[in-house]
């Protein structure tokens, strides 16, 4: 083999080489250049994915605060107007409680012994009342035989509590209880003067 | 004179009253002041124990208790057949007119329209003499059903005299008197009858000729005679109430009963929903005009559900009466059951099995008894039947609790619902190893007359791979599918067509939620036929693989829902494709 | 809560267990409310199981502890228990008895409705077919849950049963009209924990303030739980058919319900069912789930999703046995799947909505829907026999066909199944997994859906 063909073939191979390695150069580039792209698409798709997430969690976040601050603006109307109904059940019960004890009232209470006697079955009974109201009861038993006045005052504002003698049976008709077992339906009353709606 | 008494103690739907030394055992009474309707059940001095059919909440000792002379009954005329009653042949729909959405207590009403009018023909004339049972004319009460007004089997018979000629009239007007001993009774459209006596007949016939409910693994593998009894039960999710939806939709019977005895309140509104929409596919009517809906609701007063399968029986009877086939499907016998045993339980009665009375099995037997095939009573000839379909509830899923075995006992057909195979969506999930039909050989005549004479033949060998799979499944479990020799996966092969191309139905398929005998046994056949030729071939040798994989296979399998009841020619071309493919592959194989 | 007199009978012969009986009483009703006040003035609320011959047996849903013979009063106050219900009640937390447990004052009643309920028309129902999306592949795709069901979760201690409910929720509510929905929460003898998470898990979605909780924790009264799901079920209907709402109840934990029946049973001295549970039980349960359902001529339902944990992951015990009986399908949570880590972990194969066939196709969901979900059912259900073959021959013993079954079942789990908490899927992306898992099959093994619906959709080869 001569010189020059050996410098040929040299040659060749070198070129040869030179083509791979710039061809592989170029391949590496463009590997690059394609993981590069990748992975800016990748973080983009994580950059979108956090804010999505922030997202997702600012939404909840602002459902959570509306609805909390919708529920919390009613909460704070419930109470007021609980306030103002228990005033007005605080002066209804004082204008009772000082209201006369005349000829009207003794049938109030004439009544509600009448009532009071009839749930229990007997007018065997005795009748427990305030201080107040011991005058205008004790003068109304006469109408109910067998029945009498207990010594003992109960704290009420008006009104009777019966018991049969055995002490078995026991019927609350004093006004206090009255207006408790009133007060669901009169509170109804009072919420819709207010101008509350449905 | 009627008993007059006062509650005396309440506890849930039972009360005991004082004072009623006049009342009688399973006398109706009004029981306090909101007037609810109750039952005595036991009399012990003056002291009346009664089930009361309304909620009792409320009730108090010292409310009065009123006997009404008559025990509890059924008012039985046109007017029945569409209607949704209560336990108690209250409408449901005149009770929503008093109460609305929800029901309410103490409602009285009319069973049916007192005073709607039906063309009324007469058949018999003055001057005949006629007796209990006699049919003196017909009204139409539906498009489907010829009502015929029959003299009351607890009617003393007689001559009749003034009868009306052809014309519209309600239902109290007096058709005609029939004279007997100088008494004069006059007749009605309607009477009354009371629930716990079955209507007498004249003669009872075997059960021979099958109840068709469109239904391939019932008609085909478990069928029911008309005037025969079934049962159906099964743990819930296992399909039971569709099944009787099915049932009561397809049966080719000209009145259905259908009660819903403590069950959900949804399944009822889904019949009345669904039935008028739906069309009889022989008549093409709408369902609901043969239908009658007995409903009392789980949440409903559970005493009435005692009374509800009653009142179905009886209504049952009555179209049996006229000449017609009945099916009646109670939905479910296990609530029924459970009345009885939480009356008893207040009754303070001693308890047999797991609490429920002693005469839970005598109860059971004396209504699947009110089934039958029958020859009414009176003239002209009238054959009818009832057939009892009874659902089982079993707690648990367990066939050995006392429900279900004592009604074992009762019945001759038993379609055991499956659990494990409604959760592998097999439907309807019946057991094929653990159901039993009685009537399978009474009925085979018809299908051989009828059908075909191959049919039993066919029937049984379909069966019989079922039966071999299911010892060969017992050796795949243990060893796998290659411990087996071809022959033997050819059966299971086969077994595989048969559940998925027959036994399953899905009954929400516009298709394939009826099923003609035709269809039936043209698709049985094909299986059959397959099975035949598959041997043959793996006889020539082809591999199993190829007999396998025949495009045949799944066109087989999704015949069901693919081709219709009219187009039977393309199950023929069915089978054509079939030989032609199994000469193909035999063909293959001689080349070789 | 009373409105009427009542009178005080303080002869008490005998208190055991959460009975009180009351001797000489003359004037008592069956099932009327009580209240009975002990010597320290407490007053405890109950109701009449038996009156007659001058007794009384009071059923106290607080308890009888510190109860004494002498010094206790019972009041019969004329009346069955009412709740007192207005719109107000939304947004509301209330005990196990129905009072407010918010520090807010009893709701301004609008109605007093008797607890009980009043038996639904049959006639007058209107059959529930609309589909409610709850964004679950698995509920909206294989177990659809349609406006007026009755659809319990059948679970075990522990599981996630609570997340799932949680989930359905807050999901449930946000599609559609928005304003008509409404949640009824109550706890029944559950931990605090579970009802504090419920209670977040709404507030965090904004469906606080359109729901209401009833709360009966762990350590509150047993037999108050009588009355817990009552007072929820009262609201319910209220808010349903008065004021036109969608209203999806959620009832946890239903055993511990039946758990206080059978104390109050067992107390009575009556023969008992299985397990020592009252004959009634199916009797009693039914009268609380058919409280769910839809009426005609009212634009509002009631959906019920009652939780049971079942006693030893046993479904043939007499609580869910019963309820399965009662309701209308049952969403079981698996043991199994649950411990792979699935969520939801529903075993689907023990599972049903038996309204979903009315709920779903055509109009409201797709017309493919039914059959694509028919043949992943049966699809999935083959791949559970592969995998019990596999595990006695091993996977060289499978044949091609049982390997693509084992393919299927590892898709259905991973992809469909498994779903994040707060993953809120759509039913088409629902629809189009089913149609991946169907596609992973060859042609010749779609037995069940039609051709026209394999053509358009099916993506295998």
């Amino acid at each position: 083999m001569t010189n020059s063909s050996l410098e040929k073939t040299i040659d060749k191979i070198l070129d040869q080489t030179e083509q791979d390695i710039l061809s592989n150069l170029d391949g590496a580039l463009s590997d690059s250049h394609q993981i590069l792209d990748n992975s800016v698409t990748k973080l983009e798709d994580e950059y979108d994915k956090i804010v999505a997430d922030g997202r997702k969690e600012a939404d909840k976040l602002e459902k959570q605060i509306v609805g909390s601050s919708d529920i919390e603006a009613r909460n704070k109307q419930l109470l007021a107007l609980e306030d103002a109904v228990d005033r007005v059940f605080t002066q209804a019960l004082e204008q009772i409680s000082n209201s006369d004890r005349n000829g009207d009232y003794a049938n109030l209470i004439k009544s509600l012994l009448d009532e009071s006697t009839k749930v229990l079955g007997t007018s065997e009974v005795i009748v427990f009342t305030n201080s107040k109201d011991r005058d205008v009861v004790q003068s109304t038993l006469g109408n109910f035989a067998g029945s009498e006045l207990s010594s003992e005052t109960i704290d009420c504002i008006g009104g009777v509590k019966i018991q049969s003698k055995d002490g078995a049976m026991k019927f609350d008709n004093t006004i206090d209880a009255k207006i408790d077992r009133l007060k669901p339906l009169i509170r109804k009353e009072i919420a819709s003067k207010f101008g509350v709606k449905e | 004179m009627t008993a007059q008494g006062r509650i005396v103690w309440v506890s849930g739907p039972a009360v005991r009253a004082d004072g009623m030394a006049d009342a009688k055992m399973y006398e109706t009474v009004t029981v306090g002041n909101s007037k609810l309707v109750g039952e005595v059940i036991r009399l012990t001095g003056d002291v009346a124990f009664i089930q009361v059919y309304e909620s009792t909440s409320g009730l108090k000792p010292g409310e009065p208790v009123i006997g009404t002379g008559n025990p509890l009954s059924v008012l039985l005329g046109p007017g029945i057949i569409g209607q949704l009653y209560d336990g108690i042949q209250r409408p449901l729909k005149e009770l929503s007119k008093a109460s609305g959405s929800f029901i309410g207590r103490g409602i009285t009403t009319t069973p049916v329209d007192m005073v709607k009018t039906y063309h009324f023909v007469p058949t018999a004339s003055n001057g005949d003499e006629v007796l209990p049972g006699n049919v003196i004319g017909t009204v139409q009460e539906t498009d489907l059903i010829e009502h015929s007004i029959m003299v009351p089997p607890n009617h003393p018979g007689g001559k009749i005299s003034n009868l009306v000629s052809e014309g519209d009239y309600n239902l109290e007007t007096e058709l005609a008197t029939v004279e007997k001993d100088g008494q004069n009774v006059p007749l009605k459209m309607y009477h009354k009858w009371p629930v716990r006596k079955p209507r007498p007949y004249n003669t009872r016939y075997d059960a021979t000729v099958p109840l068709l409910t469109g239904q391939r693994v019932i008609d085909t593998f478990f069928p029911i005679a008309k005037g025969g009894t079934g049962s159906i039960p099964g743990a819930f999710g296992t399909g039971k109430t569709v099944t009787l939806h099915q049932i009561a939709k397809w049966a080719n019977s000209q009145v259905v009963v259908y009660i819903g005895c403590g069950e959900r309140g949804n399944e009822m509104t889904e019949v009345l929903v669904e039935f008028p929409h739906l069309k009889d596919p022989r008549s093409g009517k709408p369902l609901m005009d043969r239908t009658v809906l007995v409903a009392n609701t789980s949440n409903m007063p559970v005493a009435a559900r005692e009374a509800s399968i009653y009142t179905g029986v009886t209504i049952a009877e009555y179209y049996r009466d006229m000449g017609k086939d009945v099916v009646l499907v109670a939905d479910s016998t296990s609530r029924w059951a459970e009345a009885l045993r939480e009356m008893s339980g207040r009754l303070e009665e001693m308890p047999a099995e797991e609490g429920y009375p002693s005469y839970l099995a005598s109860r059971l037997a004396e209504f699947y008894e009110r089934a039958g095939r029958v020859r009414a009573a009176g003239s002209p000839d009238r054959d009818g039947s009832v057939t009892l379909i009874g659902a089982v509830s079993p707690s648990g899923g367990d066939f050995t609790e006392p429900v279900t075995t004592h009604t074992m006992r009762f019945i001759k057909t038993f379609w055991a619902l499956d659990a494990k195979l409604a959760y592998s969506r097999h439907y309807p999930s019946i057991n094929w190893m653990n159901s039993y039909s009685g009537y399978l050989g009474d009925i085979a005549k018809w299908w051989g007359e009828n059908i075909s004479e191959d049919w039993f033949g066919i029937r049984n060998e379909a069966y019989g791979i079922l039966q071999r799979e299911d010892t060969l499944k017992e050796i795949v479990k243990l060893l796998g599918p290659d411990a087996l020799p071809d022959e033997e996966k050819l059966i299971l092969e086969i077994a595989r067509m048969v559940k998925i191309g027959l036994l399953q139905q899905n009954s929400f398929d516009d298709v394939d939620t009826y099923c003609s005998p035709e269809k039936q046994f043209k698709l049985l056949k094909l299986v059959v036929d397959f099975y035949k030729q598959g041997q043959q071939s793996l006889k020539e040798g082809t591999p199993l693989a190829s007999i396998r994989e025949l495009p045949v296979v799944t066109s087989l399998l999704k015949a069901r829902m693919d081709i219709k009841d009219d187009e039977m020619p393309k199950l023929d071309q069915l089978d054509k494709d079939m030989k032609e493919q199994f000469k193909n592959i035999s063909g293959v194989k001689v080349t070789n | 809560m009373t409105t009427e007199g009542g009178v005080q009978y303080s002869k008490i012969a005998e208190i055991k267990g959460p009975l009180v009986v009351v001797d000489d009483v003359d004037n008592a009703a069956f099932d009327e409310l009580v209240e009975v006040e002990t010597n320290e003035g407490e007053r405890r609320l109950g109701k009449v199981l038996e009156v007659g011959n001058g007794k009384a047996i009071v059923q106290v849903f607080e308890g009888t502890t510190g109860l004494s013979i002498s010094g206790t009063n019972a009041k019969f106050v004329g009346k069955v228990m009412e709740m007192p219900v207005s719109k107000e009640v939304l947004g509301r937390v209330f005990d196990g008895l129905g009072r407010p447990k918010d520090g807010l004052p009893d709701p301004i009643a609008d109605q007093f409705i008797d607890i009980n309920g009043e038996p639904m028309n049959p006639e007058q129902r209107e059959y529930p077919k609309d589909f409610i999306q709850t964004g679950v592949s698995v509920i909206d795709g294989l177990i659809t849950l349609v406006r007026g069901q009755k659809l319990p979760i059948f679970s075990g201690s522990g599981m996630s049963h609570n997340l799932l409910a949680a989930q359905i929720a807050r999901q449930a509510s946000v599609v559609g009209t928005n304003d008509d929905f409404a949640v009824v929460f109550a706890a029944i003898g559950v931990q605090y924990s579970e009802a504090e998470y419920f209670r977040k898990s709404l507030e965090e979605s904004g469906a606080l303030k359109r729901s209401v909780l009833f709360l009966n924790t762990a350590d509150d009264p047993a037999i108050e739980r009588i009355i817990t799901p009552r007072v929820a079920l009262t609201v319910a209907e209220y808010l349903a058919f008065e004021l036109g709402m969608h209203v999806l109840v959620i009832l946890t934990d239903m055993t511990n319900y039946a758990e206080a029946l059978r104390e109050i049973s067992a107390a009575r001295e009556e023969v008992p069912g299985r397990k020592g549970y009252p004959g009634y039980l199916y009797t009693d349960l039914s009268t609380l789930y058919e409280r769910a359902g839809k009426l005609n001529g009212k634009k509002g339902s009631v959906t019920q999703v009652p939780i049971l944990s079942m006693p030893s992951d046993d479904i043939t015990h007499p609580i869910p046995d019963l309820t399965g009986y009662i309701t209308e399908g049952q969403v079981v949570v698996g043991r199994d799947l649950f411990r792979q880590g699935v969520y939801p972990p529903i075993n689907i194969l023990m599972s049903l909505s038996r309204l979903m066939k009315d709920g779903i196709g055509e109009g409201s969901t797709r017309d493919d829907h039914a059959e694509v979900a028919n043949q992943v059912y049966d699809a999935y259900s083959r791949a559970q026999e592969v995998r019990a073959l596999a595990g006695i021959v091993g996977k060289a013993g499978l044949t091609e066909i049982d390997l693509k079954y084992m393919d299927v079942g590892d898709v259905f789990e991973k992809e469909f199944l498994s779903q994040a908490t707060d993953e809120n899927r759509t039913i088409e992306e629902t629809l189009a997994i089913l149609w991946k898992i169907v596609s992973k099959l060859p042609k010749n093994e779609i037995t069940k859906i039609k051709d026209k619906h394999v053509e358009k959709y099916y993506q295998g080869e």
